[in-house]
């Protein structure tokens, strides 16, 4: 790996210039991207709509958020004043592309309103690891050397090696920059991209026993205070009424007791399967610091062991709860002995 | 009084047996306010909780009463039992100590008081420790608080390092010093350092926040631009309430029990972030977008509160700053509030 | 539901030798027929399943199995119309689709993977019903009860 420092001053460079000329151009008349955040190992979505701003744009390694919630979000909002919608050009890593592609596949935008500032992200850093490691010591100030991170305080200074405290879902990640779907794509994208994942980084966890899973599943979960950062950061999650907000009927509790903490997680993954696009925005929001990585990249098997799916690549490739085949592996079902 | 670092498991055992003892222990790499067992789990070399101590007077999930029923007709209620134990807060900032005199201003407001509410925070002794490292995002100095602020406080107590300056607040406070005789005398010396430490934690908060119009401001731009502003990177979930000291919103469920005839009403934390928040029964929700929603939690805290109680809603902790998922700072949103020329038409949006 | 629920109080209680029972989702068409045909050629099969008549295995919602054990439910049994004999054509391969995932994913959450189980079983198929619920019978009762999800009182 290159210095981490100079990729992400060419990224954020290319982002600002391919940003000044879509707006320049009339082509968009608004840029999604990442701004500086006022605290330590945060960034800030911004709103830009006039060119001179467009400096204000950022790349680094804590652009955690995944940009595409904004355009299926629940409430529109970019519409212009007459209600007309707006032309939006997005910073798109790998990940916020493979959103975007999903959710036009559910039709839920539409391309032509959507200029991707493809990028080849580098990673994002595990924020939420970081600030545990730290533990009762405020971070004043954090910044990328070489390959390594570096978290200053009041009276320290550690480091921390960059690979190892990127998020678990980068450290796997196959599909950098956005694959490029009806030419909607400037700058770096990907055609026809063909992945191959062996998910060796879960096969630890899938050895446990039952009962070892479970022990770990309820252990990191009930920090849950149920805030729904995870849900609403997630640009799959764009339901008008979540299940766990219904109240005619009632499914499941919304109480903190784990068995309502369960009902919530388990269902929002099967929700998920075969949609989400494995950004790990959910676990990088998460003021309580849950890792919802596993469960991401378990759905990520289960979808391509079972139906040879990976989410978010492609528009034409009907996802799997959208359909059925006959030759559907049926193991699972119940045979006599 | 003195008390040594080595004697707050002699305190422990002294009031345990009285008083449910609520003090600060790490879990699952955050500290938390907990009822503890064991003096060794009290962690005090901390800066605050991830979760407001608001959780142990007014928790996330709240049984109101249970009941009973014969299958179609409730039969017996059981009022809760458990509210006249008394509780001992120990290790709590006075931001947070602060945040209760709030919530209790909220529980009783009007002719509508809060029985549960009211009377745990009245069996409730708190002892405060003061901040002698706030951390970048505090402003509790901006809302006439201080890292020292020892008035909400039964008991204060100063770190000087090895061993507690203790200070009795409250006659509540007094009483329980009194009976710990075996506290030793603070010196003079003592006495000035604390005064050292108190100035030395004032200079680190160097955020100042212009409060003082913010109200007025507040009131005449319900439709100002800025709100859409303000709102427009919001993702509308719940962590800058949920972790917020003084939110005080809640919904209120019925749970049943599995296959008994009995059930239970339960309260739970609510925020106007949400889309069920003021939902109408018609469908309608006046409180319909972000904006709306982003609106009401700063006009409740600068606005509402401040013509109800006259207090300002906020007691500067800054943990909705260091949580918020997009980086909505909390103190951006104030400075472009007082930026709000006053004499500007009013835009409705 | 109510009845389902009382009557399944009194097999709590027994406390003798421990009996497991288990929701059971049969679809109108195939399975719940099946059950019809073994009670008719009274094929003996053990009495621990309670049936929910659905119309299709496809219109089982995962909330229902996860529901069924948060209530409490030692096990969770679907049955539905063999591939391609669907009353509507293709419920039976959607709710394939979910049921595969579903049950990947309980196991790795940690939930014993035998306490959900799915079988087709057709209206012909009586004898073929009996032995399944014997079956899954067998497996749950093996696992012991469903404890993992008892709501904090």
């Amino acid at each position: 790996m290159g210095d981490i420092e100079s990729e992400n001053q060419d990224i954020e460079n290319s982002i600002k210039e391919l940003a000044r000329n879509l707006l320049r151009d009339k082509e968009v008349d608004v840029i999604i991207g990442y701004t500086k955040g006022t605290v330590p190992l945060s960034s800030s979505p911004v709103f830009i709509t006039r060119e001179e701003d467009t400096d204000k744009l950022l790349w680094n390694n804590l652009c955690y958020v995944n940009l595409a919630n904004y355009l299926a979000p629940r409430i529109p909002k970019l519409y212009d004043e007459e209600g007309q919608k707006l032309k939006v050009g997005i910073v798109a890593k790998g990940c916020v592309g493979r959103a975007l592609i999903h959710l036009a596949v559910e039709n839920q935008i539409n391309f032509e309103n959507i200029k991707m500032i493809g990028i080849s992200c580098n990673g994002i850093i595990n924020r939420k690891r970081i600030e545990k490691e730290i533990g009762e010591r405020e971070i004043l100030e954090t910044s990328i050397l070489g390959n390594s991170i570096i978290v200053k305080g009041r009276d320290f200074e550690e480091t921390f090696p960059f690979d190892e405290y990127l998020n678990e879902l980068c450290k796997v990640c196959k599909v950098k920059s956005p694959p490029n779907v009806d030419d909607s794509c400037v700058g770096e994208c990907l055609e026809n991209p063909v992945i191959e994942d062996d998910f060796n980084d879960i096969s630890d966890f899938e050895s446990k026993t039952s009962e070892e899973k479970w022990v770990y599943i309820k252990d990191t979960l009930s920090a849950c205070t149920r805030c729904y950062a995870c849900r609403e950061v997630c640009p799959m999650c764009y339901c008008n009424l979540c299940f766990v907000d219904q109240n005619k009927p009632i499914w499941f509790g919304k109480t903190t007791d784990f068995t309502d903490i369960f009902a919530f997680h388990f269902n929002r993954a099967m929700h998920l399967a075969g949609r989400c696009v494995a950004c790990g925005a959910c676990s990088s929001v998460c003021p309580m610091g849950i890792d919802l990585n596993l469960i991401t990249r378990k759905l990520e098997k289960i979808v391509k062991e079972r139906y040879n799916f990976t989410s978010g690549m492609d528009k034409e490739t009907v996802p799997p709860m959208m359909s059925f085949s006959m030759d559907d592996k049926e193991e699972f079902m119940m045979e006599e002995d | 009084m003195i008390l040594l670092k080595d004697q707050v498991a002699k305190l422990y055992n002294e009031l345990s047996e009285e008083y449910n003892f609520f003090a600060p222990v790490k879990e699952k790499g955050f500290i938390a306010y907990r009822k503890i067992s064991n003096p060794e789990e009290i962690e005090l070399n901390y800066f605050n909780s991830k979760i407001p101590p608001k959780e142990i007077l007014f928790p996330q999930n709240e049984v109101l009463f249970e009941f009973k029923t014969d299958g179609k007709n409730v039969v017996e209620i059981e009022d809760r039992k458990d509210l006249d134990e008394k509780n001992i807060l120990f290790g709590i900032r006075p931001c947070d100590a602060h945040s209760f005199d709030l919530l209790e201003k909220f529980f009783a407001f009007g002719d509508f008081q809060d029985e549960i509410f009211l009377k745990k925070r009245e069996n409730s002794l708190l002892i405060g420790i003061g901040c002698n490292s706030p951390k970048s995002t505090c402003f509790c100095t901006s809302i006439e608080g201080h890292p020292f602020q020892k008035d909400d406080m039964d008991i204060f107590l100063v770190d000087l390092g090895d061993n507690y300056l203790v200070e009795g607040i409250s006659d509540k406070g007094n009483n329980i010093i009194q009976r710990l005789s075996w506290l030793s005398k603070a010196s003079k010396a003592d006495v000035k350092k604390a005064q050292e430490l108190e100035k030395k934690a004032q200079d680190l908060i160097t955020t100042k926040l212009d409060l003082t119009n913010t109200s007025d401001i507040l009131e005449s731009n319900f439709g100002n631009e800025i709100w859409k502003e303000v709102s427009e990177n919001c993702l509308g979930c719940g962590s800058c309430s949920f972790l917020c000291p003084t939110c005080t919103c809640f919904d209120v469920i019925d749970e049943n029990a599995q296959y008994e005839n009995r059930g239970r009403r339960i309260r739970i934390w609510d925020t106007c972030q949400f889309c069920l928040y003021t939902l109408h029964t018609s469908g309608h929700n006046p409180r319909n977008s972000n904006i709306e929603r982003c609106r009401n939690r700063i006009l409740h805290k600068f606005s509402y509160y401040p013509l109800n109680y006259d207090l300002i809603g906020c007691v500067g902790c800054g943990r909705c700053i260091q949580v918020c998922p997009v980086n909505n700072d909390l103190r951006t949103i104030i400075s472009k509030i007082n930026n709000i020329k006053t004499n500007e038409e009013n835009v409705n949006v | 539901m109510n009845e389902i629920t009382s009557e399944s109080k009194q097999m709590k209680n027994t406390d003798d030798e421990w009996e497991p029972k288990i929701l059971a989702f049969l679809c109108n068409w195939c399975s719940y027929a099946g059950a019809d045909l073994a009670g008719v050629s009274r094929i003996q099969y053990p009495p621990n399943i309670r049936v929910v008549r659905v119309p299709c295995s496809g219109r089982i919602n995962p909330y229902f199995i996860v529901k069924a054990l948060l209530d409490g439910w030692d096990g969770v049994l679907v049955s539905g119309c063999h591939p391609g004999d669907c009353h509507y054509l293709t419920g039976n391969l959607v709710a394939r689709r979910r049921f595969g995932i579903l049950k990947d994913l309980l196991e790795f959450f940690g939930i014993e993977p035998d306490r959900v189980n799915f079988m087709w079983a057709s209206a012909a198929e009586g004898e073929r019903f009996a032995v399944l619920i014997r079956k899954t019978t067998k497996l749950v009762k093996k696992m012991g009860p469903n404890k993992k999800f008892e709501k904090k009182w």
